[in-house]
């Protein structure tokens, strides 16, 4: 099997309809701001903060926003276009199905990495511009390479609630809640048994069970990416085991990618147009 | 090499044999068999909900069917489809098009993807009057400007199959003719189409051969000609004589041999006959003293003929 112009057609039709629909610019301009407002005015405009010290004090909002983005950017990609005719078109090309879903997942991570890497890549030139001292650019890299694999996992997660459901409101749906239980009901549910276990012990540490776990909460997994590569920020934003190490949890990552992809080619290959 | 569907020189570039899918309970299409040779432009005709799109779709492979065969160009549409949709070109009964890009950037997608070069869109959107509109966006559209687009997009890459699906829904009469126009140019021009309608008219006057589809089932294929005669449907002789007839000509005209009907409307005198007994009508009428002022013959219509084997098949679902 050969991959080529198709799944290249594809993404670039993907891309060109994001930038008609100026949902680039309006992320590029979010992400800048945010990192911009964050190192200003954490310091309590007094100073500009370092880029580490803007990364610990923009995660939380980072790790909600690029999963939102992630999933309004795929979760009617498949399903809204089946909905609306637009693949009946496109499908009765000589196109395999899975050159379809990879080009569009092509198409709408490179709209989600530019505006991330154009957003922070801004703010963070206005940073070192302003802050004394060097500025450590591996390290900020490092960061915007792990939000770009972030949003890709929730970007990958709403093609498959796209190809799995007929409606994009229930796809909305579904997306909305797969934020809300990785933000918040897993959070809850983790606390909730670590608090049985405090209950129950005289000491406390955290238990092994509960690093495995996080591993499969992408926004955990994510986070403890972020603190190993960025140490200053680590000890505000999560307790990490010394066995995770940064190729371990961007494996992690990966395999939620791929693992996403996958259903969703499973389904959407079985599936009437 | 003599084609055994239409009985010309070509060779067939579509088969489709024992196709089935059902939706639940419902059976859309039941064991429909045909083929379709090179050059022939072939109606697929039967009321809403025969199962005519269902039978398009599983074509192209846009529904997976539960069984039956189908071949383009000798590709497996089914096991091949890549190959079996590269000379292909499709144009859905309802065209939705990407609606952020303009009408270029759409073709260009459909260019790209079928690995023909991008400069190609701009004769087909001359071709179709949308080279003036080449860089606006599609949502702005109206229906007609948005059909011509669809069949624009369909002919992207020059395909030696077209699959048209109801090509004239919803538009206004003008619409309607220059789509025709389009279809007989690309006839001339030997490209092979496939044309599901409900619009009798319209397949009338394009189509080579029609199959005739009611609720899910194959009812009939061939020449609208062969359909007629196949169903001893008689073409009608209407003459006008004005007050001139006799009471007791209806009678007679009945006698004679091949007449299978007679009706008298106003000064209109119709007979039903066969074409060898239609000079003996004529010459019955002028000896009862009739003033024939006025003479047609009217071929029996694909209406009738339609309505003659879809009334027995319960129509569509």
């Amino acid at each position: 099997m050969s991959f080529g112009h198709e799944v290249v057609a594809v993404a670039r039709k993907e891309i060109l309809d994001n930038i008609r629909s100026k949902w680039v610019l309006v992320l590029s301009f979010i992400f800048a701001l945010l990192t911009v407002v964050v190192s200003y005015y954490g310091s309590l405009g007094s100073d500009w903060q370092s880029l580490d010290l803007t990364i610990a004090g923009m995660m939380s909002l980072v790790e909600f926003l690029v999963s939102i983005i992630g999933l309004m950017l795929g979760y009617a990609a498949i399903n809204g276009e089946v909905e609306s005719g637009e693949l009946l078109g496109v499908l009765a090309l000589p196109l395999r199905r899975l050159e379809l879903l990879l080009g569009k997942f092509a198409g709408l991570g490179v709209v989600l990495s530019s505006s991330v890497l154009i957003g922070f890549g801004v703010g963070g030139l206005i940073i070192a511009l302003n802050v004394s001292g060097s500025v450590d650019w591996l390290m900020f890299l490092g960061f915007i390479f792990s939000s770009v694999l972030y949003g890709l996992v929730f970007l990958a997660l709403s093609l498959l609630w796209s190809a799995l459901l007929r409606r994009r409101s229930a796809s909305m749906g579904l997306s909305v809640f797969s934020w809300f239980f990785f933000t918040m009901i897993w959070g809850i549910i983790i606390l909730g048994i670590l608090m049985g276990e405090m209950l129950n012990s005289s000491s406390f540490s955290m238990p092994d069970w509960y690093f495995v776990v996080n591993l499969l909460n992408p926004m955990q997994v994510y986070v403890s990416l972020v603190s190993l590569i960025v140490p200053s920020a680590a000890a505000e934003m999560s307790v990490v085991p010394e066995w995770y190490s940064a190729p371990l949890l961007v494996l992690v990552l990966c395999v939620w990618i791929v693992g996403c992809l996958s259903l969703a080619m499973w389904r959407f290959d079985r599936r009437d147009v | 090499m003599v084609c055994e569907s239409c009985m010309v020189e070509s060779k067939k570039v579509l088969e489709v044999s024992g196709l089935r899918k059902s939706f639940g309970s419902v059976q859309a299409v039941d064991d429909i068999s045909f083929s379709v040779c090179s050059g022939e432009v072939f109606g697929l005709l039967g009321p809403n909900g025969a199962g005519k799109t269902t039978t398009l779709k599983s074509m192209l492979g846009l529904v997976v069917p539960d069984g039956g065969l189908v071949k383009i160009e000798g590709f497996d549409g089914l096991k091949d489809p890549k190959n079996a949709r590269k000379n292909v070109g499709f144009l859905p009964e309802r065209v939705a098009l990407y609606q952020n890009l303009t009408a270029l950037q759409n073709l260009e997608l459909f260019a790209q993807v079928k690995g023909v070069s991008l400069s190609s869109c701009i004769p087909l959107l001359e071709q179709v009057g949308l080279a003036d509109a080449m860089n606006r966006r599609v949502g702005g559209f109206s229906k007609g400007m948005l059909q011509r687009l669809g069949l624009a997009r369909a002919l992207v890459g020059s395909p030696s199959v077209l699959v048209l699906d109801e090509p004239t829904g919803g538009l206004d009469p003008r619409g309607v003719v220059e789509i025709r126009n389009q279809i007989l140019e690309l006839k001339k021009s030997g490209v092979t189409v496939v044309l599901s309608s409900h619009i009798l008219s319209e397949v009338q006057a394009v189509c080579d051969r029609v199959a005739i589809v009611s609720g899910g089932r194959l009812v009939a294929v061939d020449t609208i000609d062969n359909l007629s005669s196949g169903l001893a449907m008689s073409p009608k002789v209407v003459l006008d004589v004005g007050e001139s007839l006799p009471i007791n000509i209806m009678k007679d005209l009945e006698a004679v041999e091949g007449v299978v009907g007679v009706e008298m409307r106003g000064c209109m005198l119709h007979v039903s006959c066969s074409r060898a007994s239609m000079a003996g009508v004529v010459c019955k009428v002028v000896a009862a003293g009739g003033m024939i002022r006025d003479m047609q013959i009217i071929e029996p219509s694909l209406e009738e003929v339609f309505m003659k084997l879809t009334s027995a098949n319960g129509g569509g679902k």
